[in-house]
């Protein structure tokens, strides 16, 4: 249920608001903080772009944006990759320093969460800068963008980051049911592609009502989009919220909007969209996919759609995603917003939470931090977690540690684990329902849960000899003191 | 020499497209009409000799029309 709520921000989140209107402003803010950079050589296709992919996420902290616009065999073309592969490039699009701590953009992002009050402007067609190139026949992905193998044995090559809009095939004049989703495409010709989604999410559920109904199905799949989109495209809201709405309203600043040929609304400032029509009943075998677990998911029958048409903006940028063994872009892309709502579900039965990590691969580990109100508590908290709706699916490890132990600072986590664990404080649950595609699933689709106690003991445990904690200092002082140690080794040479 | 899927083999592969450089064809990309592999001539060996590509990952032999669905079609298609 959308609930109009709006967002309050600093004059830093406002400025940048304001001056981010789409991909090209994002790249031109980000390179202004250097953290921006366009590749100065030649590259191929394969392997080059997948390589520099890799160093550039290898940082997660400030591993930069990277540009390609001298890519051999595509005089011309642009790809973008990396764009949201760093707290770093993340902070700057809140309006924070590049430097500000996971923990501080965690909560950033929860002072923002479940705004919801649409921002929306509506740009007339013959004025949005997505259309200033259309083509309606022979069309040619292979042409129209600088398509590349993601990894080595992925099944041909794919478009990782395209977030996909498309109408409720029965109530298709309903702009809350209207969808936008992140969903791996594969091109398989000069005009057609898959589109893999399952069938307990929006796009799966749509493909399943218009083959049920005999319905068409059109999709407008964008490409290039403002910053804040593909962020919220993987956030699971409601099926009659709309992500449009959410991501115009985190962002605090208004989105524009128009609308494509084929009725869907798009970003009038993304840099191309391919509108396709489900094929109806129709497959081809799709993958292997390097998949955020890590490892590929396997080779399977997958929906079709034919390209109707194709709209961009005059010298588009392919941006694209490398995805596969973490750490990956993928998993600052969506870490943030999968702790998010976790985070907002526990909070309100048991305000004890302070805070959750779940970016480790969409959440197949996760961290809670919590105090606990007695002996045991923690466990509860865990049982909880498992029942939100990320959790029923993802969270498949769980460690419980104390309110003071930060979450995202993994040397605090392993100080826990180290001694605050009991063996017997770990349970597992047999045979729980699994993401299909994890490889440490018994079989796809089922598993066992793990669940990890490392809070503190208290009464009527048995607390063990020396139990007396060690006051560390930290907070605010300890912060400044810190800063200015390193203002200290700057001016030290 | 005949190309051929680096991945099932078949000989019922369609040249896609061409990348050009001065004006000279510097690869092609090719897709197979039978497992749907796609792949361009300049990529590594590890992608596309089937030498040297890693046996889980070929697919000579395989029936197509086994392979799981990931959302069943709700009628035969027309
Ligand atoms: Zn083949």
């Amino acid at each position: 249920m959308a609930t109009e709520k709006t967002v309050s921000l600093s004059a830093e989140a406002k400025a940048v608001a304001a001056r981010v209107g789409s991909l090209r402003d994002f790249l031109a803010y980000l390179g202004e903080h250097e953290q921006c950079v366009s590749w100065p050589d030649p590259v191929m296709p394969e392997p080059d772009i997948r390589n520099i992919s890799v160093a550039a996420g290898n940082n997660v902290s400030t591993g930069p944006a990277v540009i390609f616009d001298k890519i051999r065999g595509y005089p011309g073309k642009r790809i973008a990759v990396n764009v949201h592969g760093s707290f770093g490039n993340l902070a700057l699009l809140l309006g924070l320093p590049k430097t500000t701590p996971v923990r501080e953009l965690f909560f950033e992002i929860i002072r923002r969460w479940g705004s919801d009050k649409p921002l929306l402007e509506r740009v007339a067609p013959e004025k949005a800068p997505v259309n200033e190139n259309r083509i309606d026949k022979n069309i040619n992905l292979y042409d129209l963008l600088p398509l590349y193998r993601i990894n080595a044995n992925d099944g041909g090559f794919y478009i990782g980051k395209a977030c996909v809009v498309s109408r409720d095939p029965l109530d298709p004049d309903n702009f809350g049911k209207q969808n936008v989703g992140i969903y791996r495409i594969q091109v398989m010709g000069p005009d057609t592609f898959t589109l893999l989604s399952i069938p307990a999410h929006d796009m799966g559920r749509q493909m399943l009502m218009a083959e049920q109904h005999g319905k068409p199905l059109k999709v407008s799949v964008m490409i290039g989009n403002h910053p804040a989109m593909p962020m919220f495209a993987a956030t699971p809201v409601g099926y009659d919220e709309s992500e449009f709405a959410y991501a115009s309203q985190m962002m605090g600043a208004p989105l524009r909007l128009t609308t494509a040929v084929n009725g869907t609304d798009i970003l009038a400032d993304t840099e191309m969209v391919i509108e396709g029509e489900l094929q109806l009943n129709q497959r081809e075998v799709e993958g292997p996919f390097g998949e955020f677990p890590g490892s590929y998911s396997g080779v399977r029958k997958v929906p079709l759609f034919r390209v109707t048409g194709v709209s961009h903006r005059n010298n588009p940028i392919f941006e694209n995603i490398y995805i596969g063994k973490g750490w990956t872009e993928h998993d600052t892309l969506i870490g943030l917003n999968t702790s998010a709502p976790i985070y907002a579900q526990l909070k309100k039965d048991f305000p004890e939470v302070a805070a959750v990590n779940a970016l480790y691969q969409h959440g197949l580990t996760g961290i809670i931090s919590v105090k606990n109100r007695f002996s045991g508590f923690a466990k509860s908290v865990a049982m909880r977690a498992l029942g939100t709706p990320h959790g029923t699916m993802y969270l498949k490890n769980l460690i419980l540690v104390d309110e003071n132990v930060d979450p995202f600072d993994l040397n605090q986590v392993m100080w826990a684990l180290s001694t605050r664990t009991r063996a017997n404080d770990i349970i597992v649950i047999p045979n729980m329902p699994m993401v299909p595609i994890d490889p440490a699933a018994e079989v796809p689709g089922k598993g066992h849960r793990l669940i990890i106690d490392a809070t503190s003991f208290m009464a009527p445990d048995n607390l063990g000899a020396d139990p007396h904690l060690v006051d560390r200092p930290m907070g605010p002082e300890i912060d400044a003191l810190m800063q200015r140690l390193s203002e200290l080794q700057k001016g030290s040479v | 020499m005949k190309t051929i899927c680096p991945r099932c083999e078949s000989t019922g592969v369609t040249q896609m497209h061409a990348g050009m450089e001065n004006d000279q064809v510097l690869w092609r990309v090719w897709h197979c009409k039978d497992c749907a592999y796609t792949w361009r001539d300049s990529e590594p060996a590890e992608s596309i000799d089937p030498k040297v590509r890693p046996a889980w990952a070929q697919m000579k032999g395989v029936d197509f029309d086994s392979l799981r669905q990931v959302i069943p079609p709700a009628h035969k298609p027309t």
